[in-house]
């Protein structure tokens, strides 16, 4: 299993927060993929996907994990009541600082949220919409804001090697397990050749010559070499996974279809304890009240 | 499905049988779609317990032939077969890969990707897990204490670094307790120090548990140290397949295949005429050599008397230097770890480039050396002190602008293919940069490179020795006055490498300075003029090569192997250091002349 390396919480300790280049040196003409630390969002994302923050559903079972998951994401769906959600929503919110999942996370899932509401609201209001459309509106986000939160909570609590046993001991089919766990390997590794790949656009491509209004010039030069990106992405990870094709056939991968003989070996080390019902029973206890008080 | 087996009872008494653990018999194979065969009419035998090197020339079926030994040919490649693979009598045909994966275990060459798990350990049980055997944490712990890997084993696997990484390849193989090994070129994407702690791994794993052992290699000098048996292909045959010394007499076979030479075999051959018609065995070992090589240079008269020029001149600490090209002060970079940590890779470093050094950057892996790279091409800022590069801050200009000046070619080749075609991935930089005879720059920078043919195909399909040449052709097109080279001879055969070589010469009339990150220390000892040695981020030399192959603590401390050639010079005691085969055979003759 996973060692999960307990860091402190960390809102600042971002590498490019402390950089000199990003500190507004005045005579520093850098810009674009030139600020941003795409190491920094590098590590956030090999965090996230490994759980190395720990938190409070890191330590559960993954089967538990994945069963309150299940009973917070529908929950929201059962009601229509603003109050009821609003407590889900905070409840989430709680759950999914509890779980740790990380600045960029959050920073993501904010801007999201309130970037949509926002321009809904404008549209409700330019439109002469009701407060009643109002009131449907703070619905509609806090249910997709509560469903989100959890979803966040979860999926950084479970490491791949978790995740992929949860869900075989579930019955999934073991090809899906297998691709969460590789996919989850596979990142690191795209990032990296994306970051390769953005330097070699750094260093070769046009150099940028001012940032334009608003700095449309510098959006659109990050927005070109993203795109141009993909292509050479996509080929040298299809190049790579050749080799590991051929070698999952020789590691006896292709046995674990039907009558997976590895299985039990493979699960053999999940426990479910009294800490995981209890989780299951309170979260349902909270749920059931909410719904029936609200 | 075979039988859940328990490792104890894998005693390599149990194989030493008369069986061969590897027979083919008229094995001919032809990939689907392909014009010819791969193999034709192949046949072999392998013994119980050998170490085997196979070697060949680009496409003369080598991998082809191992994977045939593990019935991924035919039972993945479903090509045209004919004849039969038997491994310890039993024939490939009609069992399963996984059941053969049980004798016969497979490394690859680009063996990162045969990592499918996130941790260490969880990608070792990873085959046993599949096939249900009941003992797999047993089976695991034991690969893993048997490759020395215990310690990293909760590691995440794209942490390690390549030679943990092979490590943990070879582990997950021997996890199934095969009776054969086979690793498709071990030294290839390492250095030689880590390449020669997997063979020496590989070396013990035959001896002490009988383990068949078959590698794919085109390092004479790793082939002359390990291997017991040596198998030439060529064209899809068997050329022959001989013990290790007879192979290596076999001087025109092996240029065939693009197998000098190894530099003991040269110099025995060049200074014992016996070797020479072969009337006595040629030395395969440095020690060989010494012994081989004293009775002709028995007395080394007085040293002064021999103190002739040396060719390429030895280079005085103190000559004059070029204009300056690039200036370190102070510099320090690292980066943050995943736990949060900062890890220190250069710390405060000052480095001067000039007009005219040849500078060969050496250190062992992780000693900061393509760090230095970036930081120099302005890719990275440091976090501390300055990079000036022709007069500028490199913080106080864009990475793009930069490289109008510096030109930093990857390790990788194929990272630097952006484009659908060599001559577009040429062309980006003097286009980006509107320059007005642009194409006609790009036609004769692939001119110069000899890849005006090959122009408009994909780079990433090219072979590895043509990968280098395009990355080589994108650098000249951006005519920089400093050019950054990490690693450009990796997993190059031999030839290429020389190619490569003799393009790094014939550059240096266009560009000021030269720096290049190598393992490669034939390459310091051909090439460079300068020889700057980081350690823990630090330079702790800075001298020619010469100087630096004759201080054995540097060495050390940089844990860096001098070449064969010093290493008999040395052991010889001769009045100057030798760098090349040639100039020792000069002094050696000299010595004589004189006595």
């Amino acid at each position: 299993m996973t060692s999960v390396v307990t860091t402190p919480p960390r809102t600042t300790g971002a590498d490019g927060r402390r950089d000199p280049r990003t500190t507004g040196r005045k005579n520093s003409s850098r810009s674009g993929f030139d600020r941003v630390t795409v190491e920094w969002v590098k590590l956030e994302l090999v965090r996230v996907a490994y759980a190395t923050r720990g938190g409070f559903l890191a330590r559960r079972d993954p089967r538990a994990v994945l069963g309150w998951y299940l009973v917070c994401a529908l929950a929201p769906w059962l009601t229509y009541s603003t109050p009821a959600l609003a407590v889900f929503f905070v409840l989430s919110l709680a759950c999914a600082l509890a779980a740790r999942i990380g600045p960029l996370l959050l920073g993501l899932f904010s801007l999201g949220l309130l970037g949509q509401a926002a321009y809904v609201l404008v549209l409700v209001l330019v439109l002469g919409g009701s407060p009643a459309a109002v009131d449907g509106l703070v619905q509609i986000s806090l249910k997709l804001g509560a469903i989100s939160l959890v979803s966040m909570a979860a999926f950084v609590s479970l490491d791949p090697e978790k995740l992929s046993d949860g869900l075989q001991a579930l019955r999934a089919p073991a090809v899906l397990g297998f691709g969460v766990s590789y996919g989850y390997r596979m990142v690191p590794m795209l990032i990296d050749e994306f970051q390769t790949i953005v330097d070699g656009h750094r260093m070769r491509g046009a150099p940028h010559c001012g940032h334009g209004f608003l700095g449309w010039r510098t959006a659109a030069r990050v927005g070109r070499i993203a795109v141009q990106a993909f292509y050479p992405l996509i080929l040298n990870t299809a190049q790579r996974t050749r080799t590991t094709v051929e070698a999952l056939e020789t590691r006896g991968f292709s046995l674990t279809g039907s009558d997976d003989p590895g299985r039990r070996l493979r699960l053999a080390h999940l426990r479910f304890t009294v800490a995981d019902a209890a989780l299951l029973l309170v979260t349902l206890t909270i749920v059931v009240v909410t719904l029936a008080v609200l | 499905m075979p039988a859940p087996t328990t490792v104890a009872s894998t005693a390599p008494d149990d194989r030493r049988t008369d069986t061969p653990a590897i027979e083919v018999r008229g094995l001919t194979f032809r990939y689907p779609g392909a014009a010819q065969d791969s193999l034709h009419d192949v046949g072999l035998t392998i013994e119980p317990g050998d170490f085997v090197a196979v070697v060949g020339g680009n496409g003369s079926g080598k991998t082809t032939l191992c994977k045939a030994f593990n019935g991924l040919v035919p039972h993945f490649w479903n090509g045209d077969i004919t004849g039969r693979v038997r491994v310890h009598g039993r024939s490939t045909a009609r069992r399963t890969v996984g059941e053969i994966a049980h004798d016969v275990g497979y490394v690859f060459q680009d063996f990162g990707n045969q990592l499918v798990r996130p941790t260490v350990r969880g990608d070792v049980s990873f085959g046993p897990l599949n096939f249900g055997h009941e003992d797999w944490a047993d089976r695991t712990d034991r690969a893993l204490a048997d490759l020395g890997l215990s310690d990293i084993a909760e590691t995440h696997t794209w942490q390690l670094s390549g030679g943990q990484q092979h490590l943990t390849a070879l582990a997950g193989a021997l996890a199934l307790a095969p009776s054969v090994l086979v690793v498709d070129e071990p030294a290839a994407e390492v250095d030689p120090r880590r390449a020669a702690v997997v063979y020496d791994h590989l070396t013990r794993l035959n001896q002490e548990q009988g383990i068949t052992v078959v590698v794919i290699e085109h390092h004479a000098e790793l082939i002359a140290r390990y291997a017991r048996s040596v198998v030439l292909m060529s064209g899809g045959r068997v050329r022959w397949h001989l013990p290790v010394r007879e192979a290596l007499a076999r001087r025109e076979d092996l240029a065939d295949a693009h197998v000098p030479d190894p530099p003991v075999v040269a110099l025995g051959r060049a200074l014992v005429a016996e070797v020479d018609r072969g009337e006595r065995p040629v030395p395969i070992t440095v020690d060989e050599c010494v012994d081989l090589l004293r009775s002709v240079v028995r007395a080394a008269p007085d040293a002064s008397a021999v103190a002739e020029p040396a060719p390429s001149g030895a280079m005085p600490r103190a000559r004059r230097r070029g204009a300056l090209v690039a200036r370190m002060v102070g510099v320090e970079h690292g980066y943050r770890t995943v736990s949060g940590d900062r890890h220190t890779v250069l710390q405060g470093l000052d480095l001067d480039l000039h007009d005219g050094d040849r500078v060969a950057l050496v250190g062992s892996n992780g000693a900061g050396k393509s760090t230095l790279l970036s930081v120099l091409a302005g890719l990275a800022v440091p976090r501390a002190g300055a990079v000036e590069v022709d007069g500028r801050d490199t913080r106080s200009v864009s990475a793009a602008t930069l490289a109008d000046t510096v030109c930093y070619l990857m390790q990788r080749p194929e990272e630097m293919f952006l484009q659908d075609s060599v001559r577009a991935d040429v062309a980006m930089h003097p286009h980006g940069r509107g320059l007005p005879d642009a194409d006609a720059l790009v036609e004769r920078v692939l001119d110069r490179v000899d890849l005006t043919r090959l122009a408009d195909r994909d780079g990433r399909l090219l072979s590895g020795g043509q990968q280098r040449r395009s990355t080589l052709a994108i650098g000249l097109a951006m005519r920089p006055r400093l050019l950054l080279l990490d690693e450009p001879t990796s997993s190059l055969d031999l030839r290429s490498r020389d190619d490569v070589i003799g393009m790094l010469e014939a550059l240096s009339d266009h560009i000021r300075c030269t720096v290049v990150a190598t393992h490669d220390m034939h390459l310091v000892a051909e090439w460079a003029s300068r020889v700057v040695v980081l350690d823990h981020g630090q330079v702790i030399a800075d001298t020619d090569p010469r100087t630096l192959f004759s201080s054995p603590d540097v060495l050390e401390r940089a844990r860096l192997v001098s070449p064969q050639v010093a290493q008999v010079g040395a052991a010889l005691a001769l009045p100057e250091l030798p760098l090349t085969v040639d100039e020792l055979v000069r002094q050696v003759r000299t010595i004589e002349e004189l006595a």
